[in-house]
């Protein structure tokens, strides 16, 4: 044990040598170069749509267990030191910006805040918060009322969690809330700005800790450290943050995985006994097919659905997983509000990562605040697009909005993450639209329940309260949503979910959902060390032959 | 010193903005207007510092891009919606409406469309002519022909849904009124000049931030305007509402 506290910080992941794989100054991925081809006509183990944190955890998992795996992504393969600036504008181009329809009476906006495109997928511009679910969450419904209890319990994933927060890695302090653990790397100092959240909570007597932060503090492999450059979420030039870029695509193209970028996926094709035979893609204007025995699809919570929507055969007229209208429905966001508070001196929170410091202190229910489930709290630091919407947000336009945008520096932001409850008629549905490829656009339809209202309204106040007690001259505030979940969901049975707790497809038994859309619930949490830690036990549960895409699971499985 | 204190915060003014000319003019580089918090602060002196993709990205916005989406009457009475927003009432200006024109003309999408709107072109079309039906309402004139005080009348009752008629029943206004006021913030806080205003200290690759601390900065810059507090006295003894 004592050996293990000498080496902190330095242990290397077993069975995951990315971080070594990285060329130390050049971001391109070396692996690419001699990246193995498979062609169409090959019958690969394996085709996964997507290649985010869900889809590329699968591959690098089943690639080191001898699988042929080809991966679809929809748009590019980055050269970060080319395609990556340090500059929010410039950054659109890692965002999904192809249109999808927004109704329901609280519609979600969709783009830079919630959905990626690109190998890497949305870590590439998540802000780097890691956090696990809690225990608590795969049993809402047990526990509290709400919502649906998960076909897996949180002990499932323990192991996972573990692993990947020590492959991403993960800083931060000893973590009391939820099942208590510790970090592999130590926190990262923290800036002027959060300072003032973390004095607040504590003079409202709210606990909060530092981290948990998926940006390695000190060297690690050959990634370097955080230069504290403030650009998180336009893409890390420093190969510092966390994405599935840096933390697994490089050991999955060392064993034999091909990316094929630039490719979206059309329809998953069912061949005449009912199992998935391939997917169809548009590649350089023209249609292919890749021959696969089985395939997963991580496209998230819009493009999955949406995917196998639009994937119908006689014997799925309504599409893949679809038989008892369960697809597309159960979409959930995080209420995602956010109060600034003004201070004397100059706090510039633009530099240093945005997420430091975090407190899950609201996490659980607690019957006496009149709702369900909770929220956290965490800090966040916009750069001045995203100040200028949050000043927008707060009524101010004109000299007003100017004057608070030249009072940027003096600000200091904090967030909370609102658990919204899963409703079934929160769901993506085909528009009457197409895109350039002739494929329905997806219409996303969201509207809050009473619990969500109430959440996050609890949470507004207890942000502004946290200013208060830190003595903020002034507080703007900006309602909003972040992350996405379910669409997909896992479950007991066909008739209130789409996939097993094998992210199996109930009717098609080669077809595995593995991404964010398989959640279903959100916890307060943000979603991205879960959706990796979910892929690696689905991958593990495969490789050893838990799972045979052959047929049913295996007895005891 | 002046602005430890957040009396010129319009929160703090039962809303009424502080007036920006009290302010010391740019002295390096420019801002919009040449107001200026941070005077000696110039964010493109340090442009060889960056990394080059993120040169070639900042130093093309110097150069806004000509016409190619809007029409000439659409533009006048825009480029005057765009100047009140974002309150330029004199040269220097950032020509947010250009760049707004060119991701319309590049087909650049943000990611969604709402139910009950057309498209973001479409949009910025209709609130040309709502803005032009709700002045000749009110003035009997085009929106870029109304005195600032009416124009912010105009605006006021956009910004607060109260514009319902006409061509403003084609679209939502709540919804309108995000997607302009997005793609205008979005233009003018990605220049350069605006960086130079509010002491933001730009890109930060590959040299990194390293002083993170409470009334920390780097040597390259710009400190705040507090030295002037001579300036902002003289302002508030002409002026006892702008004191802090």
């Amino acid at each position: 044990m004592s050996g293990r506290r000498v080496l902190k910080g330095s242990l290397r992941p077993p069975d995951n040598d990315s971080a070594f794989l990285l060329h130390p100054h050049r971001r391109a991925l070396p692996g690419r170069e001699r990246m193995r081809r498979f062609r169409t006509s090959e019958e690969v183990d394996l085709v996964i749509v997507g290649a985010g944190a869900g889809g590329t955890v699968l591959a690098q998992r089943l690639a080191r267990a001898g699988w042929r795996i080809v991966i679809l992504e929809a748009g590019p393969f980055w050269d970060p030191d080319q395609d990556w600036v340090s500059d929010e504008a410039g950054s659109w181009h890692l965002y999904w910006t192809q249109t999808r329809i927004i109704g329901g009476e609280d519609p979600v906006v969709m783009g830079a805040n919630n959905s990626g495109r690109g190998v890497g997928g949305s870590m590439v511009h998540y802000a780097g918060y890691a956090p696990r679910f809690h225990p608590s969450d795969f049993r809402i419904h047990s526990e509290d009322g709400v919502g649906v209890d998960w076909p897996i319990a949180y002990e499932e994933l323990r192991p996972h969690y573990q692993l990947l927060e020590s492959e991403l890695p993960v800083a931060g302090e000893h973590w009391p809330w939820g099942d208590p653990h510790g970090y592999p790397h130590a926190p990262h100092p923290i800036s002027g700005a959060a300072a003032h959240g973390w004095r607040g909570a504590m003079a409202r007597g709210i606990d909060m800790r530092v981290g948990p932060v998926a940006i390695a503090n000190g060297q690690f492999g050959n990634r370097p450290h955080c230069i504290y450059r403030g650009f998180c979420l336009q893409g890390c030039k420093v190969n510092a943050k966390a994405s599935p870029y840096v933390t697994h695509l490089p050991d999955a193209l060392e064993h034999g995985v091909e990316v094929r970028a630039d490719s979206m996926a059309l329809r998953v094709e069912i061949g005449e006994t009912g199992r998935a035979v391939g997917v169809t893609y548009a590649h350089g204007g023209s249609l292919h097919m890749q021959r696969a025995a089985a395939v997963a699809v991580a496209g998230y919570s819009i493009e999955t659905p949406r995917l196998l929507l639009n994937s119908t055969t006689g014997r799925h007229p309504h599409g893949l997983g679809n038989d008892q209208d369960q697809l597309g429905r159960y979409v959930m966001v995080q209420g995602a509000p956010q109060v600034a508070g003004r201070f004397p001196e100059t706090l510039r929170m633009y530099k240093a990562p945005p997420p430091e410091v975090s407190s899950e202190a609201f996490y659980e229910t607690d019957e006496a605040r009149g709702f369900a489930r909770g929220f956290s709290i965490q800090t966040v630091s916009p750069l001045p697009i995203g100040w200028a919407e949050h000043v927008l947000a707060d009524g101010h336009w004109g000299q007003a909005l100017r004057e608070y945008m030249r009072d940027y520096n003096h600000w200091s932001v904090l967030g909370a993450l609102c658990e919204l409850l899963p409703c079934a008629e929160n769901r993506v549905t085909l528009a009457d639209e197409r895109d350039e490829n002739g494929t329905p656009l997806a219409r996303f339809d969201y509207t809050q329940c009473d619990n969500d209202r109430a959440s996050i309204a609890y949470a507004k106040r207890v942000l502004n309260e946290i200013w208060d007690a830190a003595d903020a001259q002034d507080v703007l505030s900006i309602d909003r949503y972040a992350h996405l979940i379910g669409g997909c969901r896992m479950g007991t049975s066909p008739e209130n979910s789409v996939v097993d707790s094998d992210h199996r497809c109930w009717e098609v038994p080669n077809l595995f959902v593995t991404d964010g859309s398989a959640l279903p619930t959100q916890g307060s949490a943000n979603p991205a060390l879960t959706i990796m830690a979910l892929s690696s036990r689905l991958a593990e549960r495969l490789a050893v032959g838990k799972i045979s895409p052959e047929g049913s699971s295996a007895p005891g499985g | 010193m002046a602005f430890e204190g957040a009396g010129h915060l319009p929160n703090n003014r039962d809303g009424e903005p502080a007036e920006p000319r009290r302010l010391p003019r740019q002295r390096r580089g420019v801002t919009p207007q040449m107001h200026g918090r941070y005077p000696d602060h110039d964010v493109l002196a340090q442009s060889d510092r960056w990394d080059e993709p993120t040169r070639s990205v900042v130093m093309g916005r110097l150069h806004a891009p000509a016409y190619r989406y809007f029409q000439q009457e659409q533009i006048e009475t825009l480029e005057a919606f765009c100047d009140a927003i974002m309150a330029q009432d004199e040269d220097p200006r950032i020509e947010v409406l250009r760049y707004v024109d060119h991701n319309l003309s590049e087909g650049r999408g943000t990611g969604h469309r709402y139910a009950d709107m057309p498209d973001d072109g479409e949009t910025w079309r209709i609130v040309a002519r709502g803005l032009d039906e709700a002045a000749a309402q009110v003035a009997g004139c085009r929106f870029a022909g109304l005195d600032a005080e009416a124009r912010d009348g105009v605006i006021g009752r956009f910004a607060d849904g109260g514009l319902r008629d006409g061509a403003w029943s084609e679209l939502s206004p709540a919804h309108a009124w995000s997607v302009v006021t997005g793609a205008i913030v979005t233009a003018f806080y990605a220049h350069p000049w605006a960086w130079n205003e509010i002491g933001f200290g730009g890109p930060g690759y590959p040299r990194g931030y390293m002083r993170l601390g409470p009334n920390q900065r780097e040597p390259w810059e710009g400190a705040e305007a507090r030295e002037l507090v001579a300036d902002f006295q003289h302002d508030v003894e002409s002026d006892p509402g702008m004191a802090p």
